[in-house]
């Protein structure tokens, strides 16, 4: 054979393995409404800037369940690509190719993209689509050099943004590259992660459950909060993929990338005169807030549907990314719980790691309180949002919209947890409880030995209102200013450009003990 | 098919804003309790018609209690 035939050979089978598993397999995974791998690469990364590494992979098992098994690229493509620009990794199941199972060969391509990863210093990307580890190649006690995946990733955690999208079935094991990553978006209908599938589920402990109420992206954005948003489809997923990326730096040692100034910059809402109800009662929703401060209105909300009562989002203010953690009174009245309270610290976590700017907005009753949650652990929970406002050195900006309650204060980065700029608005309540409270607690006796209790509660309770007054905090220097609402977005603007290249030294330690 | 709507957090019934037989929409405040010192609305999760109301006025209600049940 000579060059010629040799590279025609190459040719004919680099065309082949991109045509992926069968066409049988191709329809199917269409009809099911998933795009295929190649298809999913394509939209993702930047026209022409795809550089696959191991088309060539097979399968090259002796094992009689692997004969005659073909599989292109062994079932994962692998590569580096752009986006927006900007440099990316990727590694991305073939479910046409034995429904996307990772064999031996697949592992070894992965491990190298992790590796590229990582030594390039850019951001991994995992297309999730796949029955798990390929069985058949894993069977028996060579398993005992399985499992790399998650410990690379966890070096990874922090260095490089990690994206994990689940675009198919994620089972078992790879359950956990969801788990240890930064964002998780989940495919409605067509994805679901579950330690162990429905097969497994009913062979071991007897539960008849499919795959959607098992692990779907409702059981997973709405009640376990293992994943962060729900998409339509996967197109809508590739996007909100590049909409992430795009508030992020490609490592830590980055700065995220910032926009040109919007030319609304100075804009004065009027809108935030009225959304706050006067009663202190009442709620609202934050998120019509949310809206009159960020650059045009938009943002990227990181768990919408899960533990509602707080909110966490990526925006642009003035054209800085920005993590917003801000209170929601729609939902518990704004107070917090265990689950919020993960929300929040996972959230302040990631900007921290990625020099994402914080903006909070208080409105927080407090943490609730009674025996359900207390079983539930909310001291436990608690403790890792104090831990994680307390280790975040990113510029933090504090702005108390109304109520500044207790530890709720405190975790929603208060006075003390080193906000570069806090500021309130008129109606501000800061106060370790609320007046009713106070006077319940303080003169319980007197009111229990009164005439007329419900009048002495009321006006013990009326000389504690008129202690929480913003104007208190104020003048005794303890905020750096009381602002017209309607001047928000201005002030969080010069809070943020001004703390920009903020930089903090803390004691040298190995490792915080994070209360996790 | 009936749908339990729990409470989302524990509380005192402040206001039941329906009654038997009305017709809800998935979004509506159903019960509004007072915690925290805040009012906080239970919604139906799903449309319907209000089959049953568990609580009364003044009644504490803990987190997951059913409070009202709709008949999709």
């Amino acid at each position: 054979m000579d060059i010629y035939e040799k590279v025609q050979k190459l040719n004919d089978k680099k065309e082949k393995y991109k045509q992926m598993g069968s066409e049988k397999y191709i329809e199917k995974q269409h009809n099911a409404g998933k795009l295929t791998v190649r298809e999913r690469i394509s939209l993702l990364l930047d026209e022409g800037s795809f550089m696959e590494m191991g088309l060539l992979a097979h399968q090259q098992n002796l094992h009689p369940t692997m004969e005659g098994k073909y599989t292109p690229a062994d079932g994962v493509v692998t590569g580096r690509g752009t986006i927006d620009g900007r440099p990316v990794c990727i590694a991305a199941h073939d479910y046409t190719v034995l429904a996307g199972s990772t064999g031996k060969v697949a592992e070894k391509k992965m491990y190298r993209v992790r590796e590229w990863s990582l030594k390039h210093r850019v951001p991994m990307i995992w297309l999730i689509d796949s029955a798990g580890v390929r069985i058949q190649e894993s069977i028996g006690s060579l398993f005992a050099d399985n499992g790399r995946h998650f410990f690379d990733e966890v070096k990874m955690s922090g260095v490089v943004p990690l994206v994990c999208a689940m675009m198919g079935p994620g089972v078992a094991g790879t359950a956990y590259l969801p788990a240890l990553a930064d964002f998780v978006p989940m495919v409605k209908g067509t994805s679901f992660m579950a330690l162990g599938g429905p097969h497994l589920v009913r062979a071991v402990v007897g539960e008849d459950v499919d795959d959607q109420t098992l692990g779907g992206s409702k059981v997973h954005t709405e009640e376990s909060g293992v994943a962060d948003i729900e998409v339509e489809n996967d197109e809508e997923c590739i996007n909100v993929i590049k909409q992430y990326l795009s508030f992020f730096p490609s490592n830590c040692e980055e700065k995220p990338p910032v926009n040109d100034l919007p030319e609304t910059r100075n804009e004065i809402s009027e809108k935030l005169m009225e959304i706050v109800p006067s009663n202190s009662k009442r709620i609202y929703n934050m998120y019509d807030v949310i809206k009159e401060i960020v650059d045009d209105g938009e943002y990227l909300a990181i768990k919408p549907k899960w533990a509602q009562n707080i909110i966490t989002v990526f925006a642009r203010v003035g054209g800085m990314p920005v993590g917003i953690v801000a209170n929601q009174p729609r939902y518990m009245g704004g107070a917090l719980d265990g689950d919020a309270a993960d929300k929040a610290a996972r959230f302040i976590n990631i900007c921290d790691a990625y020099s994402i700017p914080l903006v909070f907005l208080q409105d927080i009753p407090g943490f609730i309180v009674g025996s359900k949650v207390e079983k539930k652990g909310i001291i436990r929970h608690g403790a890792k949002m104090l831990h994680a406002v307390s280790e975040a050195t990113v510029p933090k900006i504090t702005v108390i919209v109304r109520k500044a309650y207790g530890a709720g204060y405190f975790v929603m980065c208060g006075k003390q947890y080193d906000p570069d700029l806090i500021v309130a608005w008129p109606t501000a309540e800061i106060s370790v409880m609320g007046a009713e409270g106070a006077s319940s607690i303080l003169y319980h006796k007197q009111i229990a030995n009164s005439e007329n209790p419900k009048e002495a509660w009321n006006e013990y309770a009326e000389q504690f209102k008129e202690l929480i007054d913003v104007d208190i905090a104020a003048s005794n220097g303890l905020i750096d200013d009381v602002i017209d609402p309607r001047d928000t977005r201005r002030v969080i603007y010069d809070g943020l450009k001004n703390s920009w290249n903020k930089k903090v030294e803390r004691p040298w330690k190995k490792t915080s003990i994070r209360p996790v | 098919m009936t749908v339990d709507i729990k409470s989302i957090m524990s509380g005192s019934v402040w206001k039941i804003n329906v009654s038997k037989g009305d017709l809800v929409t998935e979004g509506t405040d159903l019960v509004i309790l007072e915690s925290m010192k805040m009012e906080v609305p239970i919604e139906a999760t799903e449309d319907g018609i209000v089959k049953e109301i568990l609580v009364s006025e003044g009644e504490f209600v803990s987190e997951d209690d059913v409070v009202v049940v709709i008949d999709k």
